[in-house]
């Protein structure tokens, strides 16, 4: 019997260790910029569609249509398309538009998912990872996409911080005052688009909404500051990722995407009763 | 140079796809003074001013702000203006400090990654000073009280240096005190720094004093000029479709109800 720390140090583990913080980056830096623009019903409905895209890919692959065609690609089409479609609605800040739109495409992208599932019943393993995750099952390949991914949005985020925050902040002083609002309005939704597929691979469509807005949502609790609420959002993402796997390697059967979503939406409930003001 | 106008509105409309939303607005506005604008709701008070900073293309017509063509040159323009947005369109879900907050303007100006020099830093002191809320510089925007929110958004215009404020509903939802403290504010920036000070209202009468123009807006303009010679009840009667009555009190015309919801 292999002990636990050799279970923790075969490939497949190390690549998930990876990947929970990568997705632990994204939760933090587009995860709070979600939070402050009370967009999380746009990370719900992007999973959806990716999870549509990802499947379709999948299709491709399988048909010989598009051999090798890459779910983490097919999935980033989808969710950019539909964050940019929510965006145009939303262009002037008028974020209850963007609910309505991003909910007719959410019913959209679901049927759509939901059929293009059921056209790969032999490959129930990978339509079922997509729903569920397969953090365990990432390939180099994937990792090397995850991490090229990653790094553009922390990267973007940190460049256009200031005008992310003021746009947030209030859209129409921000273009009063000579920010380009509406290119970073696209901008934003872009990169919450693009974590979304990050954390899809890792956690599946159902948990992605979980593990992107609820460490931001439980760091927005307490934070003082945005800078507090980036570095809360990452521990208490990395916190929860972690922990999914080290339960997954001592319970074979558990998912660690469960775990790492019961672990962020506890902490933001704690979080709410403790810091109720 | 050429003249001394805040602002030049001529053969003004704006539409909003087929809707019209602004008519053939002509007016001009001497630098520096204040001006009231006024008008039930959905009269294009709130499209005037973001046509003035240059956020909403018109139809036809063109405007100026201090000799500069918002059209062609609309950051040159904006540059000269600290914007007052309504409250209630900020967000309060952003743990920002109020310091942050003043700077924002100011910083909005260079591009991305760029820090705050200690000139900036003097500035955001000084607005916060004239509002009496640098004690505050180190709270959280959200926690403030409604007036106070007022006041730092009002610092954050001034930051900017600005020779020309506009002020969109700075009065709702603040409490009588607060609204005259406001309103002192903004006289004596008007008096005192030379600055136009352009304000759309619900709630005319505690600006009547202060202003040196009025203006009555109805998707066209129905009434412009001093006091006096707007608040008539022929102006008002026509802007809101209903008689409102108005109080002479000490040479100062006054109107009864000040909401407008006709």
């Amino acid at each position: 019997m292999p002990s636990i720390l050799d279970i923790l140090l075969t490939p497949f583990m190390i690549r998930a260790f990876i990947a929970v913080v990568l997705i632990a980056l994204v939760a933090s830096t587009a995860g709070s910029f979600t939070v402050y623009r009370g967009l999380t019903f746009l990370v719900a409905g992007v999973a959806h569609a990716a999870l549509a895209g990802a499947a379709l890919a999948i299709l491709l692959d399988m048909y010989g249509i598009f051999p090798g065609f890459s779910e983490v690609f097919g999935a980033a089409i989808f969710a950019v398309i539909t964050a940019l479609v929510a965006g145009y609605v939303g262009r002037k800040g008028e974020t209850e538009k963007m609910e309505v739109a991003i909910g007719v495409s959410f019913a959209l992208t679901m049927s759509l998912a939901i059929l293009l599932i059921s056209m790969i019943r032999e490959y129930a393993v990978r339509a079922w990872g997509l729903i569920i995750g397969d953090i365990l099952l990432l390939t180099e390949k994937d990792l090397l996409l995850l991490t090229v991914t990653t790094l553009i949005v922390v990267f973007a985020v940190l460049l256009f911080y200031k005008e992310f925050l003021f746009v947030s902040f209030d859209m129409e002083g921000a273009a009063a005052y000579g920010v380009r609002a509406e290119l970073y309005h696209y901008v934003m939704l872009l990169l919450i688009a693009l974590s979304v597929v990050v954390v899809l691979k890792g956690v599946g469509a159902i948990l992605v909404y979980a593990m992107l807005v609820a460490p931001a949502a439980a760091a927005n609790q307490f934070s003082k500051n945005t800078t507090s609420v980036m570095v809360w959002s990452f521990i208490i993402a990395l916190i929860g990722g972690i922990a999914g796997l080290i339960i997954a390697a001592l319970y074979i059967n558990v998912a660690p995407s469960a775990i790492a979503g019961l672990i962020v939406t506890g902490s933001y409930f704690i979080t709410l009763i403790v810091s109720r003001k | 140079m050429g003249n001394n106008y805040a602002i030049e509105v001529e053969n003004l409309t704006v539409k909003y796809g087929d809707e019209v939303a602004l008519e053939d607005i002509n007016f001009k506005l001497e630098h520096p003074s204040f001006l009231t604008i006024i008008g039930p709701n959905g009269s294009g008070k709130t499209t005037l001013l973001r046509t003035i900073l240059g956020l909403i293309k018109p139809e036809k017509g063109y405007v100026k702000v201090l000799n500069i063509d918002v059209l062609r040159n609309p950051t040159k323009a904006r540059h000269m203006i600290g914007y007052v947005p309504q409250r209630e369109r900020i967000s309060v879900n952003i743990p920002i400090r109020v310091a942050d907050i003043v700077l924002m303007g100011r910083l909005a100006r260079f591009g991305p990654l760029t820090t705050p020099s200690k000139y900036d830093m003097e500035k955001v002191k000084e607005a916060l000073e004239l509002v009496g809320m640098v004690d505050f510089w180190d709270k959280r925007f959200s926690s403030l009280s409604g007036g106070q929110q007022q006041r730092v958004l009002i610092a954050r215009a001034l930051a900017v240096e600005p020779k020309m404020l506009i002020l969109d509903e700075p009065f709702s939802a603040v409490d009588i005190p607060t609204q005259r403290e406001i309103l002192n504010l903004l006289y004596n920036l008007r008096i005192r720094k030379g600055i136009t000070v352009v304000m759309v209202t619900h709630d005319v009468n505690p600006v009547i004093e202060c202003s040196d123009k009025i203006m009555i807006l109805n998707k066209k303009l129905i009434a412009y000029g001093t006091p006096d010679e707007v608040i008539k009840d022929e102006n008002l009667l026509k802007a809101y479709g209903v008689a409102i009555k108005i109080i002479p009190h000490e040479g100062i015309c006054y109107v009864l109800s000040g909401d407008t919801h006709a």
